[in-house]
C-alpha cells in the first residue's frame, strides 16, 4: 500500500518568485502482523515553475496581485487544481520577508494556494529548507561528513550546518546578489542596499546611487563581501563589518565542515565560468559569484555541486517542510487543518512522573503564551519515556489534564506532542479519565521545540497518520 | 584421504586451540580488561552482568575507521555486528552473550507462568489436552483442544460475552509475565471507551494459537482475543503476539486472524500495542470481520 500525498511550494524571495509541486510517497513500512508504521519513503519534484522576478509595488510593497496571477497561471500550466493540493509551503525569504506587507502576502497566499499551504518564514528555517533541497541533509548522512550549505540569494547568504544527516546550526548574513542594482544599459546604480551604505562610506569607496559604474570600481565591496562569507564558515578571525553583515545570527565557531556547497541565484555563477555581461541581471550577482570562484573558500574545502542551486529554496519548501505523525495516535475527527499553534515545550530535565510536579510546571509556563491576561490555544509537547508502564500512563494523562485545564475550560482541542511511541495509549487514557468528550490530538514521533508552531493538516493513510508542518513565523 | 594419525593430530590442535592454548588465555585478560569491574571497593569483586548490555549499543572493533557511523547502523539491528573476533572465532563475551540469550530463551519456552500470577491478575486458569511441557511441545495437536469438562466450564463462566480476552502461555512464559500487567489494562480501557466491558479473562495453560477457535465456538463471542507467548529467539524471550479473531471457529482458514506481534520493550511497548489492539477490535465488530477480510 502506497499512497501519494501533493505538495506545493512557494519561494517569495528577494530577487525571484518560483513554484514547484512534488509528490509525497508514504507507505507502511511495517509487516501485516505488526503495528503499523507509515513513513515518508520518496520525494519527487513533478513540476518546476518559471523563475520571475519578484513584482514589487513603487512603495517598496510586495505587489500580491500580480504573484496570486504568477500562482494561478502556473498551477494552470501544470494542470493541477488547488482542491487536490494536500500540503506545501509558502516561505518568504531575504529581503522581501523584511516588506511592510510580508505577512500579509504569506497569509493571504498560503490559503490562496491550498486548504492546507502553510506560511513559512524566518531566516533559521530557511536556511534548513534551502540545505534540505539541496539534498545535503541526504549527502552528509551517506558520506557520514560535515557540510555548510551557503544559499546566497539577491539580499542574503543564508548558512546551514550539518553533520551526518542533523542540521546542527544555521546562520544569515545579509550578503547577496542584489544589495547593489545597476542598470544593464547605463551602467547607473540604482539602488544601494543601507547596510552596503555603511560599507562603502567606512572604507571611502566611489560608488554611489544614480550614478555610473564599472567592475573595478565594485571590486573591492565584492571582495569585502567575500571575505564575510570566508569568515562566516571559520577562515578567518570575524571582522567588524562580519558582526554588522550579520542579520540576526551567524554559525558557531565550532562549525567545522569538511564539504562546502552553494546555492541561490549567485550559485550558479559559482559553478559555471561565463563570459557574459555581469551586469546581464541588473545586479552584482554576476561578479560576486566570479569573485567567490576565486576565493580561497575553493581550496579550504571539499566543494559539492548540489543537485539544485537556484531553486533550493523552494524544492526545500515544497517538499522537505510536511512531516508525518506516528502511526499510533488519537484524534478527534473534524478538526483539520489546525494552523499556527504555539508550541510548549517540557524540557528532558522537567519531565517528570509525578503528576502534580508537571501539572505545575505546564501552568507556570502556559503564562508565557498569556497576552494581556488571555491566553490562545498552545499544543503541549514533551518527548516521554520509553517503555512507560500503564500506570505511568496515567499520571502523564493526569498531570497533562490539569495542567492544561485553563485551555480545556475554553473549549480548545487539546494538542499534545510526544516523541516516544506512546500517543495512542495516552490519548485513550486522557479520554478515559476526562469522562466527556473532548476534542483531542495526541500524536507521536514528532520532535519540536519552545517558540516553534505547528500546523497539522488533514489524515492520510485511511486515517492513521497526520500531516505535520514545523516551523516558525518569526518577522525580523 | 587423510589417515588416522593425521586426524589424531589435527584434532589435538583443535583441542589445543580451545582450551589451554597461551594465546586464548591472553585473550580472556584481554576481554576481562575491557570490561570494566563493578564495585571494586566490595570484598567480593563481581564481574558485570554480561547480558544487561544493550547489544545495540556495544561496538567491539577496536580501531573502527567510523565509530559513529557504526553505531548509528548498529542502532538500527539487534544483529550481532561489530562483534570483532578472537582468531577465527567470536570473542569470550560475544559468545558467553550467545549462550546467555540462548539459556534466555530455551528458560521462556520450559517454564510455567506462576498460579500466583494468574491468581494476581484475576485471570480464570484453564489448560488443554497437554499434560505436560514435553506433551504441549511434541503434540501440538494436543495444545488445541480442551477436554469437554473444560468446554463446559468456559460455557459456564464466560457467558456470552461481546469480546472475550484470553492469555495462553504459548512458547513463552516470560512473555506472558513481562507485558501482561501493562497490555491488559489498556486493551480494557481502550474498549471501555467504545462501551465495551471485558469481564473473565482466562488464562490458558499449553495454549497453541488455534485454542482460540475452541473458545469462540464454547463462548459465542464476537470476538476472540489471544495474548501469546511467542517462541523466543536471540534478541528476546519477552516477545508476545495478540492474535484477534472475529466469531472463530475450528478448522478456519489462518487468513481470518489478525495478529499484532513483536509486543515487547524493544519492540511495541505493551501500554501503545494494548491500545492499538482495542482500536483493532473494535473495528472488527463494526465490520463483522477480521484477517485478510479486514483489510478488504
Amino acid at each position: 500500500m502506497n499512497e501519494q500525498i501533493l505538495s506545493v511550494g512557494i519561494d517569495i524571495g528577494t530577487s525571484t518568485t518560483q513554484l514547484v509541486f512534488s509528490n509525497i510517497t508514504i507507505e507502511n513500512m511495517a509487516s501485516s502482523f505488526t503495528v503499523p508504521r507509515i513513513v515518508i519513503v520518496d520525494k519527487k519534484v513533478i513540476y518546476k515553475s518559471r523563475i520571475i522576478f519578484t513584482p514589487l509595488l513603487s512603495d517598496n510593497k510586495i505587489d500580491m496581485e500580480k504573484i496570486e496571477e504568477f500562482v494561478n497561471q502556473e498551477y494552470e500550466n501544470a494542470g493541477i487544481q488547488k482542491k487536490d493540493i494536500q500540503t506545501g509551503a509558502v516561505i518568504i525569504t531575504g529581503e522581501t520577508a523584511r516588506r511592510e506587507n510580508a505577512n500579509d502576502v504569506l497569509q493571504t497566499l498560503s490559503g490562496f494556494a491550498g486548504d492546507f499551504v502553510v506560511a513559512t518564514a524566518g531566516p533559521d528555517l530557511e536556511s534548513i529548507i534551502a540545505a534540505k533541497g539541496a539534498g545535503m541533509h541526504v549527502f552528509s548522512e551517506e558520506h557520514s561528513t560535515s557540510v555548510i550549505n551557503i544559499d546566497i540569494g539577491g539580499g542574503t547568504s543564508n548558512l546551514a550546518y550539518l553533520n551526518k544527516g542533523e542540521v546542527i546550526d544555521t546562520g544569515c548574513l545579509d550578503i547577496g546578489g542584489r544589495l547593489i542594482k545597476i542598470d544593464p544599459g547605463s551602467k547607473k546604480v540604482t539602488y544601494i542596499s543601507p547596510k552596503i551604505k555603511e560599507l562603502i562610506k567606512e572604507r571611502n569607496l566611489k560608488v554611489e546611487e544614480g550614478k555610473t559604474t564599472s567592475c573595478e570600481q565594485l571590486q573591492p565591496i565584492i571582495n569585502e563581501m567575500v571575505q564575510i562569507i570566508e569568515q562566516s564558515v571559520g577562515m578567518e578571525t570575524t571582522s567588524s563589518f562580519y558582526h554588522q553583515a550579520i542579520t540576526h545570527k551567524g554559525l558557531q565557531p565550532q562549525a567545522k565542515a569538511k564539504y562546502l556547497s552553494f546555492t541561490g541565484g549567485v550559485a550558479d555563477s559559482i559553478y559555471n565560468e561565463s563570459d557574459e555581461d555581469p551586469f546581464k541581471f541588473g545586479d552584482i550577482g554576476i561578479l560576486l559569484g566570479k569573485a567567490i570562484r576565486q576565493s580561497m573558500l575553493m581550496s579550504a574545502f571539499n566543494i559539492i555541486t548540489p543537485a539544485e542551486t537556484i531553486r533550493a529554496t523552494v524544492v526545500g519548501a515544497g517538499t522537505h517542510t510536511t512531516e508525518i505523525s506516528g502511526s499510533t495516535i488519537t484524534y478527534t475527527d473534524g478538526l483539520f487543518p489546525l494552523k499556527n499553534l504555539p508550541v510548549l515545550k517540557i524540557a528532558k530535565e522537567e519531565e517528570t512522573l509525578d503528576a502534580r510536579l508537571l501539572s505545575e510546571t505546564i501552568q507556570k509556563k502556559l503564562d508565557w503564551f498569556k497576552v494581556d491576561g488571555n491566553i490562545e490555544n498552545v499544543a503541549v509537547a514533551f518527548c516521554g519515556k520509553l517503555n512507560p508502564s500503564f500506570r505511568e500512563i496515567q499520571w502523564y494523562a493526569e498531570g497533562l489534564l490539569d495542567g492544561m485545564e485553563s485551555l480545556l475550560t475554553k473549549r480548545f482541542p487539546m494538542v499534545i506532542i510526544t516523541e516516544q511511541d506512546i500517543a495512542k495509549v495516552l490519548g485513550q487514557t486522557i479520554y478515559a479519565k476526562i469522562g466527556y468528550p473532548i476534542d483531542l490530538i495526541c500524536i507521536d514521533g514528532i520532535h519540536v521545540e519552545n517558540g516553534d508552531y505547528i500546523d497539522i493538516g488533514y489524515p492520510v493513510a485511511d486515517g492513521s497518520v497526520l500531516p505535520v508542518v514545523i516551523k516558525t513565523l518569526v518577522f525580523h | 584421504m587423510v589417515n588416522e594419525t593425521e586426524l589424531k593430530s589435527l584434532i589435538a590442535n583443535i583441542l589445543k586451540d580451545m582450551v589451554g592454548d597461551e594465546k586464548e588465555e591472553k585473550q580472556k585478560i584481554e576481554v576481562q580488561g575491557a570490561e570494566q569491574l563493578v564495585c571494586l571497593d566490595c570484598e567480593e569483586a563481581c564481574l558485570e552482568d554480561i547480558t544487561e548490555f544493550d547489544i545495540k549499543k556495544q561496538l567491539l572493533v577496536p580501531e573502527p575507521e567510523d565509530k559513529e557511523g557504526y553505531l548509528k547502523m548498529k542502532e538500527k539491528t539487534p544483529a550481532r555486528i561489530g562483534v570483532w573476533r578472537a582468531g577465527p572465532r567470536y570473542k569470550t563475551v560475544t559468545s558467553l552473550r550467545f549462550r546467555a540469550d540462548h539459556a534466555a530463551a530455551q528458560d521462556a519456552v520450559f517454564s510455567h507462568v506462576s498460579e500466583e500470577f494468574v491468581e494476581k491478575n484475576g485471570l480464570i486458569p484453564f489448560q488443554t489436552l497437554c499434560q505436560s511441557k514435553d506433551e504441549y511441545l511434541t503434540r501440538p495437536d494436543l495444545g488445541r483442544q480442551f477436554s469437554d469438562e473444560m468446554v463446559q466450564k468456559m460455557k459456564d463462566v464466560c457467558g456470552k460475552p461481546t469480546v472475550q480476552l484470553v492469555v495462553g502461555d504459548g512458547l513463552s512464559s516470560a512473555a506472558i509475565e513481562a507485558n501482561m500487567e501493562d497490555i491488559l489494562p489498556a486493551i480494557k480501557q481502550g474498549l471501555k471507551m467504545y462501551g465495551i466491558d471485558i469481564n473473565n479473562i482466562m488464562f490458558v495453560k499449553y495454549c497453541r494459537v488455534p485454542a482460540m477457535d475452541v473458545i469462540g465456538e464454547a463462548t459465542d463471542a464476537d470476538v476472540v482475543c489471544l495474548l501469546v507467548g511467542e517462541r523466543p529467539g536471540l534478541v528476546t524471550a519477552e516477545s508476545m503476539s495478540a492474535y484477534i479473531a472475529y466469531k472463530p471457529t475450528v478448522d478456519m482458514p489462518e487468513a481470518r486472524r489478525t495478529v499484532v506481534s513483536n509486543i515487547h520493550k524493544g519492540g511495541t511497548s505493551p501500554v501503545e500495542a494494548g491500545a492499538h489492539i482495542a482500536e483493532v477490535i473494535k473495528k472488527m465488530i463494526d465490520k463483522k470481520a477480521s484477517g485478510i477480510d479486514l483489510k478488504n
